[in-house]
């Protein structure tokens, strides 16, 4: 190898390669994926999480959440992740079209959150339940004390507070960031139909030749049972 | 064919090593300290895996933060500084000329540095960005872009300047990555920092990027130095040499590809995870090639340099392989989301990278000091240390990753007791931790000795026959 433009110029062309398919045609693909306007019921999915719960997802980015947990379902028959209650259909391009960090995770040293506000209503848990987890954690997740407050009751306790046990006159104050994180846990819910969902139940053996949903304007479902053609 | 470096002949002690003294050493220096550091981050990272109650009554010091800095230190605090001042010094021999923009490198390297201090800093404060292999802050990425394409300038006009026109394939290696970094870095900055791609098209160039960093930056540091290092000390030809531009191609063209692998069965086009098995399994040829051109490299007889280059190399070629077999989908059903795949980074980057640059460190820097080791104790003890501890490690998280692999896809097994099966094999990882972070601290502390002492005797006797300049003073 003797000319140093040539070689360069592989390198470029070698690069530019990668970085036509995997950067660029992904956008063109669907980075104009849009939220589903399901006329049925007169909402647009996924919704977008809101107030406190957007800024919860700060929280769980920032305190590195996904070093743990997943937010993807995979398809009934790869892995158990259906059998185990985390969704029951695999999560599409679609479910994150709101978020403004998407945090996939790759690894579960916890459960996958993706539908985790869906499962927590389903077994009764509520806010005042997720705070005292977060606050004494459980098995191999770690308590969060730092995202506890403990102060001195003045009269009336607080209805967002933990009791101390052995402390009557102490309570524990969630912060901001808790009452955050927990409200975006709670939203977490990605069950809603779309027309690629629906093709992926249908022909379940070739459920993973079709992801996203086809790019472009937001999708109308005046024929749902006529799904989109994905991109294979 | 037999192919050697085409200036072997040259002196073993030049201008051409003292010239590029100061920057080359204030970027291995650098790398140490970061070595240790991201040592020890990653050994309590590690105790918190099974351990999960160990310093997480802070927010600074929980576990996804823990992760994510210690994993940034080692990628861009050690293996970049390092990297670089192997390739420049790599480039600057095998050019035969002395490095230039020397003062331009030091400058690039002082801030790469100082960025990347407060880059960690920022990712213990809550400012990760939660991408694995780029949690670096938006704050410093653009810094460090200007710091490293500053350092890069050097190594690109050891190549443009180089006496011969012929290139060897260490050059190829060494010079790539020069170019590939602050592209691929750049194009993520702006994907996924400051103009974002919308949804998960970010977890597409995020696999894209550290498949680059990984495959077409780190490694080629690596592949550059054995390449270099095998007929210098060895005497031994490059095996079918006339492969390894076809191999160096091959990785160029289809590495960048295979990032998709990890994204098998996720919300992403199924195009991209399928390129990525193919790219995956395509890159064996690549591994392949590599593995015989350098197999001269697996029987040391006694080179210090060629003993860490012979362990990089097995673990190279077995990372290729283990990716390749790990991105077909039956097998991704098991190892996915698993210590496995930490396992497999581990491998090629603590094992495969870190030590074909410990190689080459051991033959470079007392060139560039003009001085030998001062201690073959030390020596040995970083080697058996940190042999033990990818052993440990590595094979800790790959049982642990086979376990956890296997819970999960039973949906009866819960998540408490899948951590009480594999705590054992976690609790092996983190002494291969302990292992490693003293083996780094030999080394560091080698070479701040180096650093100090006086040479008895002036660089040129010393270093006159090629065998004695990497054999420590007894």
């Amino acid at each position: 190898m003797k000319s140093s433009p040539l070689f360069f110029l592989g390198l470029f062309a070698a690069l530019a390669l990668s970085l036509t398919a995997l950067v660029l045609a992904t956008n063109a693909q669907y980075g104009g994926l849009a939220p589903y306007a399901d006329i049925t019921v007169g909402a647009a999915f996924p919704q977008a999480p809101l107030g406190l719960a957007a800024r919860g997802q700060m929280v769980y980015q920032d305190l590195g959440c996904a070093a743990c947990h997943t937010q993807q379902v995979r398809r009934a028959d790869f892995g158990s992740d259906k059998a185990r209650g985390w969704g029951d259909r695999q999560s599409v391009a679609r479910d994150y079209v709101h978020e403004d960090r998407v945090l996939l995770g790759d690894i579960r040293i916890g459960p996958d959150l993706t539908n985790f506000g869906a499962r927590a209503a389903t077994h009764g848990l509520d806010a005042a339940h997720l705070l005292a987890f977060l606050h004494n954690g459980q098995g191999a997740m770690p308590a969060y004390p730092f995202l506890f407050m403990k102060q001195l009751v003045s009269g009336q306790r607080s209805p967002e507070a933990l009791m101390i046990p052995g402390s009557p006159d102490f309570e524990l104050m969630p912060t901001h960031r808790a009452k955050a994180l927990v409200a975006y846990l709670l939203s977490l819910n990605a069950d809603h139909e779309y027309p690629e969902t629906r093709q992926q139940a249908a022909k379940p053996e070739a459920a993973n030749e079709k992801k996203p949903a086809a790019p472009g304007k937001p999708a109308e479902s005046a024929q749902p049972a006529a799904p989109e053609k994905g991109p294979k | 064919m037999t192919t050697a470096p085409t200036n072997a002949a040259q002196p073993e002690v030049s201008d051409i090593d003292t010239a590029a003294r100061c920057p080359l050493l204030l970027l291995i220096g650098s790398a140490l300290v970061w070595l240790v550091i991201g040592g020890v981050l990653a050994l309590m990272a590690s105790i918190q895996l099974h351990t999960p109650e160990f310093l997480a009554r802070c927010a600074w010091f929980t576990y996804g933060r823990m992760q994510a800095a210690q994993e940034t230190v080692f990628l861009y605090g050690w293996g970049v500084n390092a990297g670089l001042a192997v390739s420049l010094w790599l480039l600057a021999r095998l050019g035969g000329a002395p490095l230039r923009a020397t003062g331009l490198a030091a400058i690039g390297a002082i801030f790469w540095n100082l960025a990347l201090t407060v880059g960690v800093a920022g990712i213990f404060a809550g400012d990760l960005t939660g991408s694995a292999f780029f949690q670096l802050p938006a704050y410093v990425q653009p810094i460090m872009f200007v710091a490293y394409a500053a350092v890069a300038v050097a190594g690109v006009l050891a190549w443009t300047g180089r006496r011969n026109a012929f290139t060897f394939a260490t050059q190829w290696y060494a010079v790539a990555p020069l170019f590939v970094f602050p592209w691929v870095f750049s194009v993520a900055q702006v994907t996924l920092l400051f103009a974002p791609v919308h949804g998960t098209i970010q977890a597409v160039v995020a696999a894209w990027f550290g498949q680059n960093l990984g495959a077409l930056v780190l490694a080629p540091f690596a592949l550059a130095a054995v390449y270099y290092l095998l007929p210098k000390i060895s005497g031994r030809p490059v095996r079918y040499y006339d492969y390894a531009g076809h191999a160096f191609w091959v990785l160029l063209v289809i590495g960048g590809w295979a990032g998709g692998r990890h994204l098998i069965g996720g919300p992403v086009p199924v195009w991209v995870a399928t390129t990525g098995i193919i790219a995956s399994v395509l890159l064996l040829f690549h591994y392949t090639v590599v593995g015989v051109n350098l197999s001269g490299a697996l029987c040391p007889r006694g080179s210090l340099a060629l003993r860490f280059a012979a362990i990089g190399l097995k673990a190279y070629v077995l990372g290729g392989v283990l990716n390749a077999v790990t991105s077909i989908r039956a097998v991704a059903k098991f190892s996915q989301f698993t210590f496995f795949s930490v396992a497999q980074t581990q491998l090629l980057v603590g094992g495969a990278f870190t030590f074909m640059i410990f190689g080459a460190l051991y033959f470079l820097v007392p060139r560039l000091a003009g001085k030998p080791w001062p201690s073959a104790a030390l020596i040995s003890i970083h080697f058996a240390a940190v042999l033990s501890g990818l052993v440990l490690k590595v094979g800790g998280l790959f049982v642990a990753g086979w376990i956890q692999g296997g819970d999960l896809n039973r949906a009866a097994v819960s998540f408490p007791s899948i951590a009480g099966h594999v705590r054992m094999w976690l609790v092996a990882a983190t002494a291969g931790e302990a292992l490693t972070l003293l083996g780094s601290l030999a080394l560091a502390l080698n070479f701040a000795r180096l650093l100090v002492v006086r040479a008895d005797k002036p660089a040129a006797e010393l270093f006159r026959p090629p065998a004695a300049m990497e054999v420590p003073v007894p």
